[in-house]
């Protein structure tokens, strides 16, 4: 068996909060072998963008515990590293990809200096090298006119390509592991279509992993084999992409996708939603939290926390699955 | 033009040749755009943002003042209205907006922002005011307690219940949608989706759906209008749209929108970067550099609004396309 | 919204010592105004600098007046100066900037910045000089000057917000449904500059009351009255004597409540902060 990628062991993150103390993120584990995309998948407030903080070491220190059994990148445990080793790791071994690269880019430096700068950092070299590094990666991405675009400032690009830029910038030093955080939510459908087929065939061609975070299932299906369910701060369902949209064996992730509207030649029937609302991250229900929600409850739901239902922690975490 | 409507009353709301630019921009934001709205019907507004959806919303709410056309409300031009008239115009159009928790006043309770429609219009007297918060906030499926608490208090699928309550409460007859799910998460989406089914079903409300997401589109549109820069490029009923349209653009649009990249489009990689520079050679086809069907009359001639029909359906349900692709023949087989 | 606030300031020890020093001079004030201490403050009761005694716990000054009268009356006076400007030149700010924001680069606002970039162009002690002398007598003659200055500040900064609220959407939907200009400012955009204010205000009470002891050193300060400028003057020619009594007691007490304020400022400006990394 190859070492994952990326492999996260029982991560929780806590925070301090008006004398409260929240779990965020309660006890998460996965892994994701080098070459495959995973996708995250949940709506606002369920802890994806936590988790993706949490690996890379990004969250406060004050008001924060992050625990975990280890954060591992090709087998190197990255969770007890200081400040320092962290920043080197960050950018070569493990890269994010945010949402919104407008602000995720320096508006003061052209695009070729921001990527010249983290090749500097991290790989060095030669003026001369880095600046053909630099320059493959933007053309690795699909600018023909990479010249043009590396002298650019972020502002004189539009949304589409300030956001390749970004991809540029994130696997310019191979990283063996990336993190894409909703990388286009903020584009208009058909850019965003344009961009994951370009991450997707960068992310196959470098055999890197990928963390596929997003809330919108269909975008997660273009690009991942894998894909998670989180609610809540859990994992609630683990499998791959074509066995949940199929045979979505959690309530709540067969909920999630009957919500998403089809477009289809007849006229589709009345929208279907999950009753209820999400609960705040201060009035979890007990047990297994999505129980309020469930028309499948059980006694036991509502008092202890179901695990997932195979052994390598795949499948649905729930005690009466679909 | 009435498109899935088979009513001879004159449409609700009514768009004619209007033109607007920001700023005496080159570009017009909206550039002689016509459209039609049938009492009781919705129309989805689709286009990428940018393409003068919210501008046309706008002109309508007379929130901007357009360069040239006509809005006609129920028959009657707005720019020839009197204040009166005008005043009461505004009372039945109204507007959800995208975010729910920006369109709501932070530091004035859900009581208060439901009143000052109802205080400003001088509708009714307090007792009838307070009782007709608690009506909509029924509808929308909010009970009372929501009145004294604070939009920062609530969930974004709650607020933007409160936002279409706030809508409702003036007994408008059109509703505009600007991007109204489009921040929400799926689930939520949905519940609001739901409500303005309701709303459609059971109130017969009659609205302008303004939205990116086709797929949301099809769940509540029965016609559809596609804008692109600006200008109109398609206008059908859904059914029509959606089992094969007639635009090459309206065609891309679907294909991105069902996960499927289109065969044959030019420069595809070079696409995002030329769309750096704007289309301002006004007398062409603004998609043309795009087109997967581009002919050389295209890059050289506007093309005009051509009527079309399908065949095989019945002569009640006219289309209309801004393409070259249809200004000989007017009657086509999908 | 306040009880957050206030839960964040109440855990923020700094800033409820602040809160405390500045209740207990307020508390000390209000007993000065209603008479029920300080009203000695002119009275010769003693010998001339005489040192702390049971009868004079801060001893006396110069022409033998009680220096712990004259120091509580001071309170009053500072706070009087202080919450007047500071009421005065906020309400004159806000409005005018407000008015500047919401019809920014109209004529309004042209005229609003012409006028303020006059008011700031003008050496203030000079300004405040020349109005002293040409309301010499009266008693608000200092406030004025004060007041007609500082509210180019507290406009600056209400325009900006002004300006950025206005892009909302919730004010759009407040002028969809029609309603006037003025109201939408009055009743959607200003009540959202509020916690600029609070902070904004307890900033300005502190200016006023540095300003007030700089004009009593020239002489353009409090006529009818003593301030711990006022004492402060004084005891720059004591203190070359060998008598502090009048500068440590002005100086110290200057010196706590401005500590307090400031505090106080910045403890709320976090409290009030509302886009914390959890929120």
């Amino acid at each position: 068996m190859t070492t994952p990628a990326l492999n996260v062991k029982n991560l929780t993150v806590r925070i301090d909060t008006e004398g409260r103390r929240l779990t965020l993120v309660d006890n998460i584990s996965f892994s994701i072998n080098a070459g495959s995309a995973t996708g995250l998948v949940g709506e606002s407030g369920c802890g994806k963008t936590m988790t993706a903080m949490a690996i890379l070491g990004l969250l406060p220190e004050s008001g924060v515990s992050v625990r975990c059994d280890g954060i591992e990148v090709n087998g190197k445990d990255i969770s007890r590293l200081n400040t320092a080793q962290r920043r080197s790791v960050l950018g070569r071994d493990i890269s994010m990809i945010f949402q919104q690269p407008a602000t995720a880019l320096d508006p003061v430096f052209t695009i070729g200096q921001q990527i010249a700068g983290v090749v500097r950092r991290h790989i060095g070299g030669s003026k001369q090298h880095i600046r053909q590094t630099m320059l493959a990666a933007l053309d690795s991405v699909g600018f023909s006119q990479t010249e043009d675009i590396a002298a650019a400032y972020p502002h004189q690009l539009s949304g589409g390509m300030r956001q390749l830029a970004m991809i540029a910038m994130a696997t310019v030093c191979k990283p063996a592991v990336i993190i894409a955080d909703e990388p286009t939510t903020a584009l208009d459908s058909s850019t965003r279509t344009l961009i994951l087929q370009q991450l997707k065939s960068l992310q196959t061609l470098q055999q890197t992993a990928m963390l596929f975070i997003s809330h919108d299932l269909n975008v997660v299906r273009q690009v991942c084999g894998e894909v998670m369910v989180m609610y809540c701060g859990r994992l609630v369902e683990s499998t791959d992409c074509q066995n949940l949209f199929s045979h979505a064996r959690h309530p709540y992730s067969a909920g999630l996708l009957s919500c998403i509207p089809q477009i289809s030649t007849t006229r589709p029937a009345p929208v279907t939603s999950i009753p209820g609302q999400v609960p705040a991250a201060t009035e979890l229900p007990p047990g297994c939290h999505f129980s309020p929600r469930c028309n499948r409850t059980e006694a036991q739901c509502r008092i202890s926390v179901p695990k997932p239902h195979d052994e390598d922690g795949r499948g649905a975490a729930c005690f009466n699955p679909l | 033009m009435n498109m899935s409507g088979q009513t001879n009353q004159p449409p609700l709301l009514e768009v004619r040749d209007l033109s607007l630019s920001f700023n005496q921009q080159e570009q017009l934001a909206v550039d002689r755009v016509s459209l039609s709205i049938t009492q009781g019907s919705t129309l989805g507004l689709v286009g990428a943002s940018g393409a003068g959806k919210s501008s046309i919303a706008r002109a309508i709410l007379q929130l901007v003042k357009p360069d040239s056309g006509d809005i006609l409300f129920k028959g009657k031009e707005i720019h020839r209205m009197n204040p009166q008239e005008l005043k009461m115009c505004r009372q039945r159009i109204q507007l959800v907006f995208q975010e729910p928790s920006a369109s709501l006043s932070p530091r004035r309770t859900v009581e208060q922002t439901l009143l000052e429609p109802l205080q400003h219009f001088a509708i009714g007297d307090s007792n009838f005011r307070y009782e007709k918060a608690l009506h909509v906030l029924d509808t929308v499926g909010l009970d009372q307690s929501a009145m004294q608490r604070y939009p920062h208090q609530f969930s974004s699928g709650q607020q933007q219940r409160i936002a279409i309550a706030r809508a409702l409460i003036t007994d408008p007859e059109l509703l505009i949608a600007d991007e109204a799910v489009a921040s929400l998460d799926v689930s939520i989406q949905a519940q609001i989706l739901q409500l303005i089914q309701v709303l459609q079903k059971d109130f017969g409300f009659t609205f302008l759906f303004i939205s990116h997401d086709l797929a949301v589109i099809r769940q509540i549109a029965d016609d559809v209008a596609v804008m692109y820069q600006g200008q109109l490029l398609e206008h059908s009923s859904a059914d029509r749209f959606f089992s094969g349209p007639a635009h090459p653009y309206s065609k891309t649009l679907l294909s991105f929108a069902q996960g499927k990249t289109p065969t044959h489009r030019p420069g595809d990689k070079r696409y995002l970067e030329r769309s750096r520079r704007k289309a301002i050679n006004s007398s062409a086809c603004l998609f043309a550099g795009f087109c997967p069907e581009k002919m050389q009359v295209c890059e050289q001639v506007e093309p005009a609004i051509h009527a079309i029909q399908n065949k095989n359906q019945d002569a009640l349900e006219p289309h209309c396309v801004k393409c070259h692709l249809y200004s000989e023949v007017n009657t086509y087989e999908f | 919204m306040t009880r957050d606030t206030w839960q964040r300031l109440r855990s923020d020890r700094y800033g409820m010592s602040g809160l405390i020093i500045v209740i207990i001079f307020a508390i000390i004030a209000l007993c000065v105004w209603s008479g029920l201490l300080g009203q000695g403050w002119s009275e010769v009761s003693g010998e001339r600098f005489e040192s702390i005694s049971n009868r004079h716990w801060f001893g006396t000054n110069l022409l033998g007046q009680d220096i712990l009268q004259r120091t509580l009356f001071g309170t009053a006076t500072a706070f009087e100066v202080g919450l007047l400007v500071t009421i005065c030149s906020t309400l004159l700010g806000t409005v005018l900037g407000g008015l500047a924001g919401w019809y920014s680069h109209g004529w309004l606002d042209e005229i609003i910045l012409w006028v303020k970039g006059v008011l700031d162009s003008i050496p203030f002690y000079l300004f405040a000089a020349a109005i002293a002398f040409a309301l010499r007598g009266s008693p608000w003659a200092m406030h004025l000057a004060m007041i007609i200055t500082f509210w180019t500040t507290t406009a600056r900064i209400i325009r900006g917000e002004v300006m950025r609220i206005k892009q909302r959407e919730f004010i759009e939907a407040a002028q969809a449904i029609g309603l006037p200009g003025f109201t939408v400012l009055f009743r959607h955009v200003l009540p959202n500059t509020f916690h600029i204010l609070l902070v904004q205000g307890t900033i300005v009470f502190v200016a006023a009351i540095n300003t007030e002891v700089i004009l009593s050193f020239l002489g353009l300060g409090i006529q009818d009255g003593v301030s711990w400028g006022l004492m402060l003057a004084e005891s720059s020619q004591e203190v070359l004597t060998g008598h502090f009594g009048n500068f440590l007691a002005a100086g110290i007490s200057l010196f706590l409540l401005l500590m307090g304020f400031n505090l106080l400022a910045d403890s709320l400006q976090d409290a009030l902060d509302t886009r914390g990394a959890f929120n």
